[in-house]
């Protein structure tokens, strides 16, 4: 029996609906890609073919020629950057978004500072960051840092806005002094949200990781993309592409399980 | 649970409270000039919502809200001391519980003894005491270890009313604690503090909106009117508890219902929203 089909966005689809649905989409790409490229409508130099592609990834992760995995090293840097960034996200971002959370004044101070760079182009900061940090390490992480900072400090201090003012006058009802009510009331409420800004912050790293290595990288995803283009290879920058948006996928997963698992208790809205 | 050293009172003198109106052009007075002495037992302060009820209570537990001095005028005085801040022998407990969803019920109530005030007064010894005990009296041993996303709203208000218990405070200032609730587990929940409090007799400030609940539980009943609040009526029911429905339906119990919803009509026509469960 054909079960009734009316449009309803409340709908629970099935997980092997979702999946079937989500790897169908998939394919019809690969398809539609391989039929515009074997047609030879569109010069491979524009759009390589799916083997093309396929060929170009085989020889970044392996070059036997010269014994190296190209996409091995290229991924540990960018890999690297973004967890030296992260790591400083969360070790500078996180307290000062606790504390524009819980302190309306330092709010009001800094929210005009740091609010307007979630709509500004971050990246036309990259020279202004090249002329102070120099073209070495320290620039790109600290690029990927800013990038990823304005997002999650904003959403870090309204995680601790949204927790209910009832917890925190519970608690300095019970005796709490206001850092008390801070530390054990109103923080804990407001993990699993700035867990939230977290994966936000380490996503957003994942699309700022190119341009972060647009200048004097001699390692990195970013960098191999460019080098490839400069080449014009562009098999070997869909790779790299590809491989970036694999990264940014499986690191998203990963945080969201993590998060899962650190959070039972949050409440599914 | 031991007795209280010496009888607690709560003495208001004279509240006002008013709040700045919306547009700024004025104050909007929410309480006007009242004066009352409370004495142990359960004291009812019953008004329709909105009424300025919760303000009343949050003064006695020295909870301030946020850039509004409270009271504009007046002094709260507990034991004769005047009542500024967040008291010892005063605790609250909320309609929305406020327990923490990442902690177990026992971390939920034993809650108090995280904060410095009481760690330096209860020793590790007396506070898992006083949780154990604690936890018996409102019949949550068997769910101790378990979060509050797994327990019902009625176990979830029993956690944070132990977390208030487990304190030992002369003074417990309930606001609308069961309004949220079912009507067969408020009923529950309102013979379990009838159980405590006859256990332990202190002062109870109870807030409510439901006349049935008023008349269930009270010594004593304070009607409040609406906007500004003042003291409509207040009565002493000695009827022992638990009452049974016989006397929740006998004439004596009828008349008093008749009398409060009649002093609400008064004294806020058209404005009370008013609830009389079953």
């Amino acid at each position: 029996m054909a079960e009734p089909t009316t449009w309803n966005p409340y709908a629970p689809l099935s997980a092997q609906t979702t999946r079937t649905l989500g790897i169908g989409a998939v394919v019809a790409v690969l398809v539609l890609w391989a039929v515009i490229s074997g047609s030879g409508l569109v010069s491979p130099n524009k759009l390589p073919a799916p083997w093309q592609v396929a060929k170009a990834f085989a020889y970044l992760a392996w070059d036997g020629e010269n014994q190296r995995s190209l996409l091995f090293t290229a991924t540990v840097w960018s890999l690297g950057r973004v967890l030296a960034a992260g790591a400083l996200v969360v070790a500078i971002g996180i307290p000062i978004g606790v504390i524009m959370g819980a302190s309306p004044r330092v709010n009001a101070a800094l929210s005009p500072l740091i609010d307007p760079f979630r709509s500004a182009p971050v990246v036309a900061l990259l020279p202004i960051m090249v002329m102070w940090f120099g073209i070495g390490e320290w620039m790109k992480v600290l690029f990927l840092f800013v990038g990823a900072v304005v997002y999650l400090i904003p959403m870090v201090r309204d995680a601790v806005r949204a927790v209910p003012q009832a917890y925190w006058i519970s608690a300095r009802d019970l005796g709490a002094t206001p850092f008390e009510a801070v530390r054990h009331a109103v923080l804990p409420l407001a993990m699993p949200r700035i867990a939230d800004a977290v994966i936000v912050g380490v996503s957003v790293m994942w699309t700022y990781i190119t341009v972060a290595e647009y200048v004097n990288a001699r390692e990195g995803l970013g960098q191999l993309i460019q080098n490839a283009r400069r080449f014009s290879a562009m098999d070997q920058v869909f790779a790299g592409i590809i491989v970036i948006i694999a990264f940014a996928l499986l690191s998203y997963q990963l945080m969201r399980y993590l998060k899962a698992k650190m959070y039972p208790w949050e409440t599914k809205l | 649970m031991s007795t209280p050293a010496s009888p607690v009172s709560i003495e208001l003198k004279d509240i006002v409270q008013e709040y700045p109106n919306k547009d700024g052009t004025g104050v909007l007075r929410v309480v006007d000039g009242i004066s009352l002495t409370l004495q142990p037992g359960i004291n009812m302060l019953l008004g329709p919502s909105g009424c300025g009820k919760s303000t009343i209570l949050h003064m006695m537990g020295g909870v301030r809200p946020i850039g509004v001095q409270t009271p504009t005028s007046g002094t709260v005085l507990i034991d004769g001391q005047p009542c500024v801040e967040a008291h010892d022998d005063a605790v609250m407990v909320f309609q929305r519980y406020a327990n923490r969803p990442d902690l177990t019920v026992e971390e939920n109530v034993a809650f108090p003894f995280r904060l410095r005030h009481w760690r330096s007064r209860v020793n590790d010894a007396e506070a898992r005491r006083r949780v154990d005990e604690t936890l018996a009296a409102v019949g949550l041993t068997g769910h101790r270890k378990h979060l509050p996303s797994q327990l019902s709203g009625g176990q979830n208000q029993r956690v944070a009313l132990a977390r208030a218990l487990v304190l030992r405070p002369r003074i417990l200032l309930m606001d609308e604690p069961f309004g949220a609730l079912d009507a067969q587990t408020r009923g529950e929940m309102q013979q379990l503090l009838v159980q405590i409090y006859e256990q332990n007799p202190c002062l109870v400030v109870f807030v409510t909106h439901d006349v049935t609940e008023a008349l269930a539980l009270g010594d004593r009943v304070i009607v409040l009117s609406t906007q500004p609040a003042k003291i409509a009526d207040d009565f002493a029911i000695l009827e022992p508890r638990p009452r049974s429905v016989i006397w929740q339906r006998s004439t004596e119990a009828v008349r008093m219902e008749e009398r409060i919803l009649a002093q609400l009509h008064a004294a806020s026509a058209g404005r009370a929203s008013l609830r009389v469960s079953v």
